[in-house]
């Protein structure tokens, strides 16, 4: 393929990066983490706990992939936002429905941890 | 890629007589990017497998996760990581205008500050092995372990890119070549801060809490 009369400087994938963009996904990002440091830190009940570091963490990839990939649903980048949007299943799946399984699974096949210490006296 | 409707004549060829050549780069970060979507699938199966294992019965009479790593040291590995994203991505802005010294500094930051997350992983591994907790103990620190060397081990070999990327640039110079290697550089760089967030927080945070 050849690549001699090709000017690099010009393509899309290299004009769409700027510095503004990496400022806001860095500070965006790590601000969203010390956010959930602290949240972590204070303890609170369990489904607050999920709820609350799930959404630093939502808004630390969404900040990702907007600003560093710089997905969107421009002619240059359309296939990957698509692909990314066809892999998002797969995720779920594959995370979701084994640690679903797993959990009804330790309740119905193992024995109870207290049951099992008080058999070892 | 082309914009303007053809217009129809006689003399209209129904089929292109030599072949199409695709966008060199395009070519090259798309697959590099199918790539990463595939890694992150391996991802999705040992946090997966890390959520299975993640209770006191796998544990095996092992602390979980809280006892084990510290949270203000995973958040200080965070801005380190951010921080080597940070510098490798403001050094791409250098293909811009092929100002090499950019891409040349942009990745030498880069590279020392994912060098030293690196440090900061391993140590951390070192102390919880020293202190009984090793990868064999039980099947959640196996897990655990798995998950985390298989993040270093990404960082490692992102490490070796940058520098070989560096002596590329520095001997070759921005030629289509090495702007298609160091886009895809940029993105595996970028998708090792994404996995990281989630591992902070899924791990560092939440392990253990539950």
């Amino acid at each position: 393929m050849g690549t001699h009369h090709y000017d690099p400087t010009q393509h899309p994938e290299v004009r769409q990066g700027t510095i503004l963009r990496y400022v806001l996904a860095t500070v965006i990002s790590a601000a969203a983490m010390v956010g959930a440091y602290y949240v972590a830190m204070s303890k609170p009940p369990l489904v607050s706990l999920i709820e609350e570091l799930a959404g630093t963490l939502l808004v630390a990839l969404l900040a990702q992939a907007a600003l560093y990939f710089g997905l969107d649903v421009s002619r240059a980048q359309i296939w990957k936002s698509v692909s990314l949007v066809l892999t998002l299943p797969l995720f779920i799946i594959s995370i979701g429905i084994t640690v679903w399984a797993f959990s009804s699974l330790y309740g119905r096949t193992m024995p109870d941890p207290a049951i099992m210490s008080s058999m070892a006296m | 890629m082309h914009s303007e409707k053809p217009t129809l004549t006689a003399k209209t060829a129904l089929w292109a007589y030599e072949g199409e050549e695709h966008d060199f780069i395009s070519t090259r970060t798309f697959g590099f990017w199918l790539y990463l979507l595939s890694d992150a699938l391996i991802f999705a199966g040992l946090f997966a497998s890390y959520a299975v294992m993640d209770n006191p019965m796998s544990a095996f009479g092992h602390p979980l996760a809280n006892g084990l790593l510290s949270a203000s040291r995973g958040l200080i590995q965070t801005f380190i990581v951010l921080g080597s994203v940070f510098s490798v991505s403001v050094g791409s802005l250098g293909l811009k205008t092929g100002n090499k010294g950019l891409v040349l500094g942009g990745l030498a930051a880069g590279g020392l500050l994912g060098a030293l997350f690196i440090w900061f992983g391993v140590s951390d591994l070192q102390v919880m092995a020293a202190a009984g907790n090793g990868p064999l103990e039980s099947g959640y620190l196996a897990c655990l372990y798995a998950l985390l060397i298989t993040h270093a081990l990404h960082m490692g070999f992102g490490l070796l890119w940058i520098v070989a990327m560096f002596v590329h640039v520095a001997r070759w110079g921005l030629d289509a070549m090495n702007t298609a290697r160091l886009l895809c550089l940029r993105m595996f760089w970028q998708f090792q801060a994404s996995v990281w967030v989630v591992i902070y927080v899924y791990v560092y945070l939440f392990g253990g809490a539950h």
